[in-house]
């Protein structure tokens, strides 16, 4: 038997037939109420991205745009030279998503299923760590990359939360290996596999929904750090996209229209990247892969 | 959704360290900084007075220096706020850079011996020359890093007040006439209310609300008063007659209606933007509106007159120039500054809406502007610079607006208000 052949032991879920009564009309009235509501300050975004300056003094926030006026998206664009954040943002997040998330598996692999002596204790400092808020944390770690010579490198925030998603990552990972059917384990080893085989042939392919929306979780929360990445990167070659939104941000003025405009194109890149893997999302939620 | 807390790890910080350490070493060159160049950090935009003197003064500076080149970049106010101390004290510092002035930003570097005292400078070049005395008070910092002290920490190149922006078309409408006395000044109010139009724009969840009630406790006041609240040189006491006379006013202008209820919880920016769409008679705030005022408001005629009947009003130097200790390359740093001091860029600041401190009259050309300055002048020529109710203690701005909130909600009295404030003012103290 090889271990490739394996069925993933996953539940399809089970799709109760129902019939149309009047209370799933009104669900559905309520939905699309909520989802409108949702998408009001969106709306409001993208009119005022759209708008003049003049035109948003004179007639206030909430008016619709009398044409489009594109010249606040080219400005922010070329002020902040937008496009060099953006490689940034993708080289940062992408390192830290795949880094942390082949951490979190080994690190599971060896306290869910190798299940380590002291496990228990691992879990519960790594549960700790989690609630540690970012702020306490800038300084020592400011202190640790300018001895190392890290400070103002795009490495030192990979490296930061390469280690701060995997402990997330460990934690979840192994509560899910912990209940990895042992008689699946035991099968792979009466035929021979090495422990790394075991986790590379067996552990890593049953468990890959779960693992795929670590990944996108890792890649799109990194994207949207801001306090790390702020006292970190320095240079304005190194930012990253939520650090160049600050820009804007005056001591005692905002320009309202380019701060919208600056907004609509830092949540279009983390939108395109949900759509894309909308379906590995749901299909991780489906599974029970979190929480 | 998933809402995720934040979260680190210290024990995967070892595991994680030899994986990186390993995998991807190195990365950081050009440390070794060449002479020939001066790197520059401000976070005005491009668009403001300021932004477009300095973008001149840059192009200037290399064209009197061949071969440097100046690396300016555009830095958030956040950002400069929340980790100058860092930055300076690493060697990622910039040669210059623009910082806030007062005791809690200048003042603290300086205190933390991370700025390069300019005093040696300041007498070479002849910069104190250029700047008036109470301008003066916000770049010099003592051994504590209280402002007003002996050592020179910065030099500004611009200028802040407060004055009274009003709707001329308003004015002419209801046959009132710029008012030259206080009491003018109230029965102007007292007509717009009687015809329901609120008089004066205000944001009570930001910084107006209490540049409003500093400026009436001002009216009571004076020099020796200021110096004592801002620079703890004598006792401070909340329940003297300026300060009561300052927040039983305010409250009682809320009371009549020249100060909206509603204001309270409204932002300094949608305060501005109401008064650009024409729907306030007057505001009272900052020079710092003025470039834009000059820019966005086309639908009526709008002038300024400074607050009548005072000795003091709120104002003080604009931010600082300061150049880190870890600056690789001063002289370049004291040249650059030299050239914002002189003529040309100061006129250019003035042409573009901004106050410079050294600009001749003649060179602003701007009818507007040349208002805006002439203002200015005369307000330095009596000292009449009295800084910001918040400047003296950390965490003050906070408890003004929560306290002048209350005054407008009408939910404390103004001695109840006057005596939090008091107990914040002693609270925070510096030792």
């Amino acid at each position: 038997m090889t271990a490739t052949s394996v069925e993933p032991p996953i539940k399809a879920p089970i799709r109760a037939r129902r019939r149309r009564d009047p209370s799933s009309y009104v669900v559905l009235a309520a939905l699309i109420v909520l989802v409108l509501v949702m998408l009001i300050p969106f709306v409001i975004v993208v009119f005022n991205a759209l708008k003049t300056p003049e035109e948003y003094s004179t007639n206030g926030p909430l008016a619709v745009p009398d044409g489009i006026h594109l010249q606040g998206l080219k400005d922010f664009w070329e002020r902040v030279a937008f496009g060099e954040k953006l490689l940034n943002s993708v080289i940062i997040s992408g390192s830290v998503a795949a880094f942390a998330v082949i951490l979190s598996v080994l690190n599971a692999y060896a306290l869910g299923i190798g299940r380590i002596t002291g496990r228990l204790w691992i879990l519960v400092l790594l549960l700790m760590a989690n609630t540690l808020p970012q702020e306490a944390l800038v300084y020592p770690l400011y202190y640790l990359s300018k001895q190392v010579g890290l400070y103002d490198t795009r490495l030192s925030v990979i490296i930061i939360f390469t280690v701060i998603q995997s402990a997330f990552g460990t934690y979840l990972l192994s509560s899910v290996l912990g209940s990895f059917p042992r008689a699946l384990l035991e099968a792979a080893r009466m035929d021979g596999a090495s422990t790394w085989q075991v986790l590379w042939r067996i552990v890593v392919p049953v468990t890959r929904p779960t693992v795929a929306v670590l990944l996108v979780f890792f890649f799109i929360w990194t994207w949207n750090e801001f306090l790390i990445p702020l006292v970190f990167l320095t240079s304005n070659e190194n930012q990253t996209v939520s650090v160049a939104l600050g820009v804007l941000q005056g001591q005692r003025l905002m320009d309202a229209t380019m701060s919208s405009a600056s907004a609509l194109l830092g949540i279009i890149p983390t939108v395109i990247f949900f759509l894309i893997f909308q379906r590995t999302l749901t299909r991780g939620l489906t599974a029970g892969a979190i929480k | 959704m998933f809402k995720r807390s934040r979260r680190a790890a210290l024990l995967a910080a070892l595991a994680a360290g030899s994986l990186a350490l390993t995998a991807c070493g190195g990365g950081d060159d050009g440390s070794s900084g060449s002479a020939k160049e001066l790197k520059l950090w401000h976070y005005e935009g491009p668009d403001s007075a300021m932004g477009v003197a300095w973008n001149q003064a840059i192009k200037e500076f290399e064209a009197s220096h061949p071969g440097v080149k100046v690396k300016f970049e555009e830095k958030g106010f956040e950002q400069i706020q929340k980790t100058a101390p860092m930055v300076l004290n690493s060697k990622d510092a910039p040669d210059i850079m623009e910082y806030n002035k007062g005791n809690s930003t200048a003042g603290l570097l300086s205190k933390q011996g991370l700025l390069t005292d300019l005093t040696p400078q300041v007498t070479k070049r002849g910069w104190d020359k250029l700047l008036g005395p109470t301008i003066q008070t916000t770049a010099k910092y003592d051994a504590k890093g209280v402002m007003g002290g002996d050592k020179w920490f910065g030099i500004p190149n611009y200028a802040e007040y407060l004055q009274v922006y009003y709707n001329k078309d308003m004015f002419e409408k209801n046959n009132l006439k710029v008012p030259t006395t206080f009491d003018e000044f109230v029965t102007a109010l007292d007509t717009f209310a009687k015809k329901g139009i609120t008089p004066l724009s205000n944001a009570g969840a930001e910084y107006m609300a209490q540049q409003y009630l500093y400026q009436l406790a001002l009216t009571k006041a004076d020099q020796t008063w200021v110096n004592n609240f801002e620079r703890y040189t004598g006792k401070v006491d909340f329940h003297d007659a300026a300060w009561t006379y300052g927040a039983t006013t305010f409250a009682d202008w809320v009371k009549k209606g020249y100060i909206a209820k509603n204001s309270v919880s409204i932002k300094a920016e949608d305060a501005g933007t109401t008064f650009i769409s024409g729907k306030f008679p007057m505001m009272f705030s900052g020079s710092w509106w003025y470039g834009r005022f000059q820019k966005e408001i086309k639908n009526f005629e709008w002038d300024t007159f400074l607050w009548p009947d005072t000795n003091l009003t709120l104002g003080s130097s604009g931010n600082l120039w300061v150049v880190p200790q870890g600056s690789k390359n001063k002289d370049l740093a004291y040249d650059f500054i030299d050239i914002t001091m002189k003529k040309g860029i100061q006129n250019t600041l003035g042409n573009n809406g901004g106050v410079p401190v050294a600009a001749d009259e003649a060179g602003v050309t701007d009818a507007k502007s040349k208002e805006l300055i002439k203002n200015f002048t005369t307000l330095t020529g009596k000292n009449a610079l009295a800084y910001y109710p918040d400047w003296p203690v950390a965490g003050f701005y906070d408890t003004f607006v929560t306290q002048t909130q209350k005054l407008i909600n009408g939910s404390a009295t103004p001695d109840k208000v006057l005596t939090d404030l008091q107990k914040a003012y002693d609270s925070g103290l510096p030792k």
